[in-house]
């Protein structure tokens, strides 16, 4: 089915020291199956008609609905005013009895003060940075991030890994605490897919969780568990009119 | 169930699969072939705990399913589920494309992807990866793709301590037990097996909690994740236009195998391709709803590519192993919808069948209605001629599939094809044979109901049930029939024929 022209044309580089086959060995059966010769033009995939597959409208009241989605999946939501954010955290974290935290709120006005701030009340604030992967995460007691979108419909927090965070601070410590602002809320995942529509993967973060709830499991006799591998308290502080 | 000792196989069609090696559990998905589901599917209905537990589970999820997907979609779920069915067939007929596309964005992101034709060669290249880098400790998050190629047994024979980390899977590796649910492995266990397990394995104290029994494995786990060198998934979606991976799961595991480690080794069969995140977000929105009943599954994880050069945290490097392994025999037009699957378990759960029998009597990775479909088409017809038998046809697991897979339809297909290639044993064959043609003729059906209606009577009477005074058992029930009938009655009664027929009846009425 593969002329030589297109064997030729596959990049050498795909194959290079793998015990597998070369991608068009590999393809080769693919386009036998499907009656198909390389290179062979392909229609446009369905339509995804926004009218369709958008559960949560733009019109709704996002933070309301986002607020209340997140709470049915177990995470608890504390709307504040911008002003009252390290007060606020400063008691969670109280509550929840943490001693050593991180942070990563690169995207927040109080990002440097509230450092300061909760280093001043005793809470050893360690840097992440220090060592590579999660090594300084696992003695942590909890870790504040913000957020790079919220997804109202779900109740869903999007965590992406770049510069200034971590994939561990929203996974390791027992606790997260996730700050959100109103500007991060989206109605729908619709929307987040649109905000990426156009830019490459290799421009892509490298991870972009979901996050929708705390850690669960049912594995055992069907019982809900909390706090299974990622931490089972996730608190959201919404921080209005920002 | 327990497992039996390992058998060396019998079968020359599946070739591909990696041989020799003992595992624990391992006769459950791979017992020797031709398989009989009956010793299995008998031994699993005398197990009355087994079945609660199963049937509760199971009856449980399909219930939710009803109801969130009803609440979230509304009058727009048969619209949604046939777009979540045109976005995978679309894949699927155009797949090479996609895959195409998919190896060019996901090297361009960094990933190197490996092709690999089977089992053998899968295991091969994740061999290859772990020992240049020198790999010890693998943490594994779920996948059953992993369980189709046995990849286990070989990475610890090269001496790479492998630890499922899914809670599920975790229990089970310690048990030497195998899974017998896609989405939830160990649905046939309790939790005292789990205390057991984790006293005997791992030293702890006794206890049946299972908000304790999770934290020590929590703790176990931990470090674990600290130490591993390696770790590998699977994958629920790739994504063409970006090269990404994308996994599904609630306990946080998936992120940790695929963080933690430096190195990540993704296996993922070619039919989980879609074309652009916005295809994707339609399958998620589908998947967890119909499969546990959330709106999403606590973590939805997409990857793209390694560790950039800017980020702290994350693998260095990010392999892709694409498997085929028979998927491109299902390809060919006649079977390709059933490579639609999503795998979220809800026809199993929707099944009458495998509410009674549980995952481990398919014998096979891939269990329930899905599983009767696509392990026959894996490892030969022949080879599995139990499991497209194994179904009342009701038709509840299309109902419940998300991407409309019509797995009745093919169930009928393939046992057309087992009578046709002679699979069906000689005297069946005759049987529907005789059976159909007396249908085919008044004079033939009347004579088979009044023969049928004689001998039933005359069983009826010598068990002395026809003419009891109890008003149920006057009636004549039937408990004990001979023969092949006796496969009827083992499980329930069965009503005698009264002495006049519905037909003569309705001639006496309509005489004129």
């Amino acid at each position: 089915m593969v002329g030589r022209a297109e064997q030729a044309m596959s990049k050498p580089s795909d194959t290079s020291a793998s015990l597998g086959v070369d991608r068009q060995t590999f393809l080769t059966p693919v386009r036998q199956a499907l009656g198909r010769i390389s290179g062979q033009a392909v229609p446009p995939p369905p339509t995804v008609d926004p009218k369709l597959v958008r559960l949560a409208s733009v019109s709704e009241d996002v933070v309301a609905l986002f607020a209340q989605r997140a709470g049915e999946v177990g995470m608890t939501v504390c709307r504040i005013k911008s002003d009252e954010l390290i007060r606020t955290v400063m008691g969670l974290l109280e509550k929840v009895g943490a001693r050593r935290v991180a942070a990563s709120v690169g995207s927040l006005p109080q990002a440097v003060s509230l450092n300061d701030s909760l280093r001043r009340k005793g809470v050893e604030v360690v840097d992440w940075r220090a060592t590579p992967g999660f090594a300084e995460q696992y003695g942590l007691d909890a870790g504040i991030t913000d957020v790079h979108a919220a997804l109202a419909e779900t109740g869903t927090l999007v965590c992406s890994s770049d510069a200034g965070h971590s994939r561990g601070l929203s996974l390791v410590p027992p606790v997260h605490i996730a700050v959100v602002r109103q500007s991060d809320i989206l109605p729908d995942m619709v929307d987040y897919w649109a905000r990426l529509s156009g830019i490459p993967g290799r421009e892509l973060p490298s991870s972009q969780a979901f996050i929708t709830g705390p850690s669960k499991t049912a594995d055992i006799e069907g019982i809900l568990i909390t706090g299974v591998h990622g931490p089972g308290q996730v608190h959201i502080l919404g921080v209005e009119g920002v | 169930m327990s497992s039996t000792p390992s058998q060396s196989r019998t079968s020359g069609h599946d070739a591909g699969k990696p041989v020799g090696l003992s595992v624990n559990g391992h006769d459950l998905l791979f017992p020797p072939l031709p398989y009989d589901i009956h010793a299995r599917a008998d031994k699993a209905t005398a197990d009355k705990q087994l079945l609660d537990f199963v049937h509760v589970a199971t009856y449980r999820k399909d219930v939710t399913r009803k109801q969130v997907t009803s609440a979230a979609f509304g009058d727009r779920h048969g619209a949604f589920r046939d777009l979540g069915a045109a976005i995978k067939q679309h894949t699927l007929d155009h797949l090479d494309h996609y895959l195409e596309q998919f190896v060019d964005n996901a090297t361009a992101a960094g990933v190197k992807v490996h092709f690999a034709q089977n089992a053998e060669q899968a295991n091969a290249i994740c061999l290859d990866i772990a020992r240049r880098a020198g790999a010890k400790l693998c943490v594994k998050s779920k996948s059953m793709v992993t369980e189709e190629t046995q990849l286990l047994p070989q990475l610890e024979a090269m001496g790479v301590e492998t630890v499922e980390t899914d809670l599920g899977e975790f229990i089970i590796q310690l048990d030497h037990d195998a899974p017998s649910h896609i989405v939830t492995p160990m649905i046939h266990k309790n939790r005292q097996s789990v205390a057991r397990a984790f006293e005997r394995e791992l030293g702890a104290p006794y206890t049946e909690d299972p908000q304790e029994l999770t934290q020590i494995a929590r703790a176990h786990l931990r470090e674990k994740y600290r130490r591993a060198d390696l770790g590998i998934s699977g994958g629920n979606f790739l994504v063409a236009e970006t090269g990404s991976v994308v996994i599904c799961t609630n306990e946080g595991n998936g992120r940790f195998c695929t963080s933690a480690p430096r190195v990540h080794v993704a296996f993922v069969g070619i039919e989980k391709l879609v074309p652009t995140l916005e295809h994707l977000g339609v399958m998620l929105k589908l998947l967890a709803r119909t499969s546990t009943g959330q709106p999403l599954t606590v973590y939805t994880h997409v990857m793209t590519g390694p560790r950039r050069a800017h980020e702290h945290g994350g693998p260095d490097e990010m392999h892709v192993i694409l498997l085929d392994n028979g998927r491109t025999e299902i390809l060919k037009p006649e079977t390709r919808e059933m490579l639609r699957c999503i795998r979220c378990g809800a026809c199993l759960n929707a099944c009458p069948v495998y509410r009674k029998v549980g995952g481990h009597s398919y014998g096979a990775v891939y269990s329930g209605p899905i599983g009767a479909l696509i392990t026959p088409m894996f490892r030969g017809l022949a080879n599995y001629p139990d499991l497209p038998n194994a179904s009342s046809l009701c038709g509840a697991c299309y109902e419940a599939c998300p991407v409309k897979i019509n797995i009745p339809k093919y169930l009928i297909q393939l046992r057309a094809e087992m009578v046709s290639r002679r699979i069906t044993k000689w005297s069946d064959r005759m049987m529907y044979r005789m059976w159909a043609r007396s249908l085919g003729r008044g004079w033939t059906y009347r004579l088979g109901g009044w023969a049928q209606k004689l001998f039933f009577r005359w069983q009826a009477r010598v068990a002395g049930t026809l003419e009891s005074g109890d008003p149920y058992r006057a009636r004549g029930w039937l408990n004990d029939l001979p023969g092949a009938a006796g496969g009827w009655t083992s499980q329930r009664d069965m009503p005698t024929p009264p002495a006049r027929s519905f037909r003569q009846w309705w001639d006496e009425q309509n005489r004129p």
